[in-house]
């Protein structure tokens, strides 16, 4: 599959975005989701990998590249490189699974609160597999409480139905824009960017790949 | 004029050469005229008359020698002096003598004068310039740093915009102007050569000055007394401005270093004890001593300046290192033990050797060595042996400072590449099979992802079966996601060998890792390095001042308009053009500290400069940046008409100093402080490809 790149002129905004998470909540699925309409099984994420989607909210063209983790312990140390810098941070558990619930807060809110070196980035919290609503264990109640407690927005969603996937990371972006030192990065970053291009005239654009 | 001179002290010398002697020579007569006796009395009478008469001379020259003698003389003498002076020629001759004396002794003098005064002022000069231990300690008793090491940080951050390279400081010292640097290559090139000469010169006779070699061995003290202020173990208020302004934590290597680099007079100095500093962190590496000031093995903290990380990498891999040997070391021991265990057990068919060894027995009833095994991992067994499941020694990951972040994240957008990740999974594949020979994929995702594996309900606890088959399907299963065709982590696995950790390939290189900063030490930009030590040392000055106005309720009020806006202005990307008002804020809570009723008065005035409304606009947060505007508008304006006059004298009192120093050891003018630092515009000229002020530009 490919994902969507943008010319280094089509976009007014850059912003990252960071997937966190236990592993298996499905945070790969969540952004391929997004990317694209696919609703298959995604292999495992080896350490990170990325993907590219232009998007439109408010008026502005953004790029969004998005960074998925793979959620193992033993990649905590190569995935807490990419919190640096993050504007948006997104923190999914499995609502069929209550540890990955648990997690959020007596893991991934304090790996948050340890990497991430941008003290006004906005997160969000996001349970899903909703679909399995025979099997969910945690009520949105639960996950709305949390989400205060975090100092986070909410949404609950699936990726297999895709089922409110778009509106989490158009809803982040619309967030993210609202806060002005965050705006500026992502308004120097296009300028940047420019600037690179302009030097390297026969670099070829880059995008988002699969290995 | 040392011509001159040793015409005049050839004078000089001759000159009391024949004084002495002839006042020797009056002693002997006078002796003899005592002596006389009366039995020759005419005789001696014709004799003494004639001496007489010569004494009489001498007499006359020793008086305008202001020599005494013992006798006046009798009337006889007197007479004779009278007689003396009708001769005007002798008279005039003994005066002539009396001059040449006097003017010979006058310029030795003065060259003997000047040649002191000019060492003197050498070494005077030379005190001066290099900071000493002593006095840097006693500075300690003052609660912060003085303003003026900042200060001086401060004009290094400007001076240093205008060059790449620290090495550019010393050259720039020798009074060299551009254009004679263009004069042509071979000139330039022959200068070059000379400049490196003479610079090497001098960094050798910097290095080995007993005050520098004295101030670095303080610095590297492991005991870490150096320059230490906070004494109190109760204060367990720790302020959070260090990281919010991307400082350096309390009392680190960096703080201390900012105040000693503060402390030198010239940017050349500055710039060749950084050099020594260099130097001793190369040779703290080879002997694998940590740094003091510095967590011995802590990956690096984001939040503290570029330099901070970088030394904890140094510590961090110090201490890699070391462990990596004594695993080795241990490694080593339990296979030679193991091999020696093997040839005892052949003696003894089915004894089983004890000892700390451990042992995997596969399914043939085999019994393998586990190699790198940590410890037992939960109650886990393994799949098809039925033997426990071991954790086992893993590769420590890459120490990352956000320099290196940065660009491996260029890389992975450039790229694509997901190699990292794939290099650290097959590492541990390897080191769980050397931990766990029979080992299968299943037994590794059991242990390293277990939401991958689903334990069937119908799973018996019958380990004896003989159909694999039948017992691994019946006892669970990998997830949908990980059976997938072409799943990367069943490749990886079938290429995996059984390795320990300590054998494979080095995930990260320490010894690249170190020699990396080193390198990047030595070329250093100056104004990256004195701006972290600048707004280390400042977070430095202000977290102690929050500590000890924390109680105070009416200094606190004034200490936090000025925390605000040093954090602000810190974390926007125009910090450069806000040097000179943060250091008007550091003089602002110094004087706070240890002039609090000033501070207070200039409070007052504040306050009363102010309407009701502007007061409520003023703590509204809804205005952040009308507040910051007010408050720099304030302490701008305030510490202009306070402070300006006193700061621009001592900014000429050191340019005086350097210029006379430099007249005086170098007879060359400098031009250091001659020029105007270059105005904003030109700063940061369009082909700087990553500076924020060139992005404005292509707007």
């Amino acid at each position: 599959m490919s994902s969507s790149s943008g010319q280094s002129s089509g976009y007014d905004l850059s912003f990252k975005i960071l997937l966190i998470g236990d592993s298996a909540v499905g945070k790969s699925s969540l952004l391929v989701s997004f990317i694209s309409n696919s609703a298959e099984d995604i292999a495992p994420t080896i350490g990170v990998d990325f993907k590219i989607k232009m998007l439109t909210v408010g008026g502005k063209r953004l790029k969004l590249t998005i960074w998925d983790t793979a959620g193992q312990e033993r990649f905590r140390t190569l995935t807490s490189s990419y919190y640096r810098g993050a504007q948006g941070i997104i923190l999914v558990y499995d609502v069929t699974r209550r540890d990955t619930f648990t997690n959020l807060s007596l893991v991934w809110s304090k790996e948050v609160e340890l990497y991430s070196t941008n003290q006004n980035c906005v997160k969000m919290l996001v349970g899903n597999k909703v679909d399995r609503d025979s099997e969910r264990v945690v009520s949105k109640e639960e996950g709305l409480a949390l989400a205060e407690e975090l100092g986070c927005l909410f949404f609950e969603c699936s990726a297999k139905t895709r089922e409110n996937v778009e509106r989490c990371f158009e809803e982040l972006a619309l967030k993210i824009m609202e806060v002005p030192s965050l705006l500026e990065e992502g308004s120097t970053a296009v300028k940047r960017n420019i600037l690179k291009q302009q030097q390297q005239p026969q670099a070829s654009e880059f995008g988002g790949c699969c290995s | 004029m040392e011509a001159h001179a040793s015409s005049f002290v050839s004078k000089a010398r001759t000159a009391f050469h024949s004084a002495a002697a002839k006042a020797e020579r009056v002693l002997m007569d006078f002796k003899i005229d005592l002596d006389s006796d009366k039995q020759f009395h005419d005789e001696f009478g014709r004799q003494r008359g004639d001496e007489s008469a010569r004494s009489e001379k001498f007499l006359d020259e020793l008086k305008h020698i202001k020599w005494r003698p013992p006798h006046i003389g009798t009337k006889q003498d007197w007479q004779d002096r009278i007689n003396n002076m009708r001769k005007g020629r002798k008279e005039v001759e003994v005066t002539d003598k009396v001059g040449d004396v006097s003017m010979a002794s006058a310029p030795f003098y003065d060259e003997n004068m000047y040649i002191l005064n000019v060492k003197n002022d050498l070494d005077a000069k030379a005190s001066e310039a290099i900071p000493s231990v002593e006095g840097l300690t006693a500075a300690t008793k003052y609660p912060i740093p003085p303003s003026s090491v900042l200060k001086q940080l401060a004009i290094a951050i400007e001076s240093g915009r205008q060059t790449n390279s620290m090495k550019d400081f010393v050259a720039s010292s020798r009074g060299s102007s551009p254009a004679r640097e263009k004069a042509g290559l071979s000139l330039s090139s022959v200068k070059a050569l000379v400049l490196r000469e003479k610079e090497d010169k001098l960094t050798s006779e910097f290095s080995s000055d007993e005050k520098v070699v004295y101030l670095i061995n303080s610095l590297f003290d492991q005991e870490g007394e150096f320059l230490k202020r906070n004494s109190d173990p109760e204060e367990t208020f720790i302020s959070s401005l260090p990281r919010d302004i991307h400082g350096a934590p309390l009392e680190s290597l960096v703080v201390k270093l900012a105040e000693v680099i503060g402390n030198f007079k010239t940017l050349r100095e500055m710039s060749l004890f950084w050099s020594r500093v260099v130097d001793e962190l190369r040779k703290h590496w080879s002997e694998e001593k940590h740094l003091p000031g510095i967590p011995p093995d802590d990956i690096p903290d984001l939040k503290s300046c570029l330099l901070y990380q970088q030394f904890q990498v140094i510590n961090c891999c110090i201490s890699r290192k070391k462990r990596h040997i004594i695993a080795t070391e241990s490694l080593d021991t339990m296979v030679m033990e193991a091999n020696s265990n093997a040839l005892e057990s052949a003696n003894y068919t089915g004894k089983i050797p004890t000892g700390p060894l451990l042992y995997a027995r596969l399914r043939t009833g085999e019994l393998v060595l586990r190699l790198g095994a940590d410890c037992p991992s939960g109650d886990l067994t393994l799949l098809e042996t039925g033997e426990p499941a071991y954790s086992p020694v893993t590769q420590e990951g890459p120490l990352l400072t956000e320099d290196l972040i940065k660009e491996t994240e260029e890389f992975v957008l450039r790229t694509g590449s997901v190699g990292a990740g794939c290099s650290q999974l097959l590492s541990d594949m390897q080191a769980f099979k050397a931990a766990n020979p029979g080992c299968i994929l299943e037994d590794f995702v059991r242990w390293y992802s277990p939401p991958d594996w689903s334990e069937s309900e119908g799973s018996t606890e019958d380990r004896d079966s003989s159909y694999g088959g039948e017992s691994m399907s019946t006892r669970g299963q990998l997830s949908l996601r990980m059976q997938k065709e072409g799943n990367l982590w069943r490749e990886l696995w079938e290429t995996s060998k059984p390795v320990p950790a300590v054998k494979q390939a080095p995930l990260y290189d320490e010894d690249l890792a170190v020699e990396d900063i080193l390198d990047a030490f030595e070329d250093i930009q100056p104004s990256e390095l004195f701006g972290q030590l600048f707004v280390s040392l400042l977070s430095f000055g202000f977290a102690i001042a929050e500590t000890m106005l924390y109680g105070d309720l009416d200094l606190s009020k004034l200490f936090n308009d000025c925390k605000e806006y040093i954090v602000t202005t810190c974390q926007s990307d125009r910090f450069n053009e806000k040097i000179d008002e943060l250091v008007q804020m550091y003089e602002t809570v110094e004087k706070m500290l240890l002039n609090p009723d000033e501070a207070l008065k200039m409070k007052h005035m504040e306050e009363s400069t102010m309407t009701t409304d502007e007061s409520k606009r003023r703590f509204s947060t809804g205005e952040p940046k009308h507040r910051f505007k007010r408050l720099s508008h304030i302490f701008g304006g305030k510490d202009k008409l306070l402070t300006r006059p006193v700061c621009k004298n001592e900014v000429n009192d050191e340019e005086t100093q350097i210029r006379h120093s430099f007249s005086s050891f170098f007879d060359s003018k400098s031009s250091l402080f001659s020029k105007k630092p270059p105005k904003p515009g030109n700063l940061y000229p369009a082909e700087q490809p990553l500076s924020l002020e060139s992005d404005r530009t292509v707007i």
